[in-house]
């Protein structure tokens, strides 16, 4: 009897910790993340921006407005255009990166290269940004001046519609390659050297170890790796604002930056809220497939 | 044997060189906060010709440089404690307790991390201006203090730990709070100090967000620093670089010393 008395008492104290720790954490949770959630997708079918008093519910009209907006069509294939070319090369790179820097005998070696391809990554991205954009300049940037130098012709890097897209992308693959190339090692560092060992004496080539053991095993690595860089370029905002602001003619205007300049520039709230719906769809069906794709089938 | 060595001693080259071409950028930035504002718009020389520290000067003379460093540092110490904090709690009540509706409000809580920022952007700036926050530095602090990740992160941490330590604890009388306190938290300080690392890494790089919620240049942070030279004064290239090397250095030397610590907590959390 006594038992279940305590077993009574115990069931109490836990109701009572639970809910004094967690009411608080939820009530921010809730506060600062839920319900801006649900607001920003209502918000979409609102015509609001903080400037009027009135801002009456529109149904679809933001987002039938957003087929015709040739800005927003523009930014939504640029986005594409940006993760398009930026991750794949990415993934390769710092596949090929790890790979090679895990053949590293030295220890000491291992640890500084992957040092020198880390220290990017804890720079803040605007002040990245600001360097770049000294490197890109036409007159007196590092670039050209390289160029120059060769006797090459100058590229108009940041300038020309053609071109500037690819130097954004050039400046962010710097910027951020160095959180997957730490990630891939530990994973590659976490394939048991048996494994290695057997295939070496089943006289297997380094080719057929690499795509039929090493790939397969770094299946998990590779998922959580592809899963946040494509979730963290489709929203890619800081050197898109600092280095070309969307120029030159939009060809670097990115959902992201839309978005914000909508929002706070020309106050259109409503019509940014459409247009992060539309992103937040883009993302949900690309991570999810991504999760159904690459769900893991080996352990080890 | 030597066979061997000749390809191994190109693969280390080659990545020895794209290790050193990734620094220079930051090369880059160093020589030029030496120039002077008309060399670097005029001169086609790499090193600087007449290395002076007038970018330095105008840094201290023109901007509230200390402020903006102490706003940066005051608020990410308080969103990573906070953090911290909360990521433990919930993540003990989710790893040891039972409650109802346990299962959903975690896979909401999960879900949390697809939305991309952009998404709440908006109604988070308009809760912030309900609630009188605009432009004040808790603007930045008080909607990061809980994070979906930290709290997942957590939540795998505990389950680990055996409930017999936690049964002990009750037996000798704790309150639940002192176990979480006491026997919990003792036992998680790895995954912690590799969430707090991250969280601190990117409150402080945080760019967007303070962008939108400050506008006095007295309550900026960092990363609104950087771009304030670009902005106000447009063409002193010399001060922006040399602003960038009086922020980035410190921490690349506290990087530098605490590599270990921090290397073993990007890959802790990564591949979790």
């Amino acid at each position: 009897m006594s038992k279940v008395l305590t077993l009574y008492r115990q069931y109490r104290l836990d109701r009572r910790f639970i809910f004094l720790s967690l009411t608080p954490i939820l009530l921010l949770f809730l506060i600062f993340s839920i319900a801006p959630i649900v607001w920003g997708i209502i918000l979409g079918f609102y015509q609001y921006s903080a400037l009027y008093q009135e801002s009456p519910f529109i149904w679809f009209d933001n987002f039938t407005n957003l087929l015709k907006d040739e800005v927003f069509v523009k930014s939504f294939w640029n986005t594409f255009k940006f993760v398009g070319i930026a991750f794949p090369i990415n993934i390769v790179a710092t596949l090929i990166l790890s790979l090679g820097i895990n053949k590293i005998r030295s220890t000491f070696w291992r640890n500084t290269l992957r040092t020198m391809f880390f220290l990017p990554t804890i720079a803040p991205l605007s002040g990245s940004a600001i360097i770049w954009s000294t490197m890109y300049k036409n007159d007196g940037g590092l670039f050209n001046m390289i160029l120059e130098r060769l006797g090459l012709d100058t590229v108009p890097w940041l300038s020309d519609p053609s071109i500037a897209m690819w130097s954004v992308v050039l400046m962010t693959l710097w910027a951020d390659i160095g959180f997957n190339i730490v990630i891939f090692m530990a994973g590659l560092d976490s394939i048991p050297v048996q494994f290695y060992e057997a295939a070496r004496l089943d006289g297997a080539s380094r080719y057929v170890v690499f795509w039929k053991m090493t790939l397969p095993l770094l299946q998990r690595t590779t998922l959580f790796v592809t899963v946040m860089t494509l979730i963290s370029y489709f929203q890619m905002f800081p050197q898109f604002q600092v280095m070309t602001n969307g120029e030159p003619q939009n060809a670097t205007m990115v959902l992201a930056l839309n978005i914000y300049s909508n929002a706070f520039q020309y106050n259109n709230m409503g019509y940014a809220s459409a247009m992060a719906t539309v992103l937040l769809l883009i993302i949900m069906v690309i991570t999810l497939a991504q999760i159904r794709l690459g769900r893991s089938k080996w352990e080890y | 044997m030597r066979k061997k060595n000749i390809p191994y001693a190109i693969l280390f080259l080659v990545l020895l060189l794209g290790g050193c071409i990734m620094l220079v950028p930051f090369v880059w930035m160093i020589l030029s906060s030496f120039k002077s504002n008309l060399e670097i718009i005029s001169s086609t020389s790499i090193l600087p010709k007449a290395p002076s520290v007038e970018g330095y000067v105008t840094v201290f003379r023109d901007a509230p440089f200390v402020r903006w460093l102490m706003n940066s540092l005051g608020t990410s110490v308080l969103i990573t404690l906070g953090t911290l904090f909360t990521s433990a709690l919930a993540g003990y009540i989710f790893a040891k307790f039972n409650f109802r509706g346990k299962q959903a409000l975690f896979v909401v809580l999960l879900g949390t991390m697809m939305i991309p920022f952009q998404v709440v952007m908006v109604p988070t700036y308009l809760i912030i201006s309900k609630l009188g926050l605009l432009n004040n530095l808790m603007a930045v602090v008080v909607p990061s203090l809980v994070s979906a990740y930290g709290v997942f992160l957590s939540r795998q941490a505990v389950e680990a730990i055996p409930y017999e330590v936690i049964e002990s604890a009750r037996m000798d009388g704790s309150g639940e709070f002192r176990t979480f306190w006491q026997i919990i938290l003792p036992q998680i300080t790895a995954m912690l100090s590799a969430l707090g690392i991250f969280t601190f890494m990117a409150a402080w790089n945080n760019y967007l967000w303070p962008l939108i919620v400050l506008n006095d240049n007295e309550k900026m942070t960092v990363p609104l620093a950087l771009v304030f030279f670009n902005s106000k004064n447009t063409v002193n290239y010399n001060v922006e670089m040399s602003a960038g090397v009086l922020i980035m250095i410190p921490v690349f030397i506290v990087f530098l010393i605490f590599q270990k610590h921090f290397i073993k907590g990007l890959t802790m959390t990564g591949m979790k």
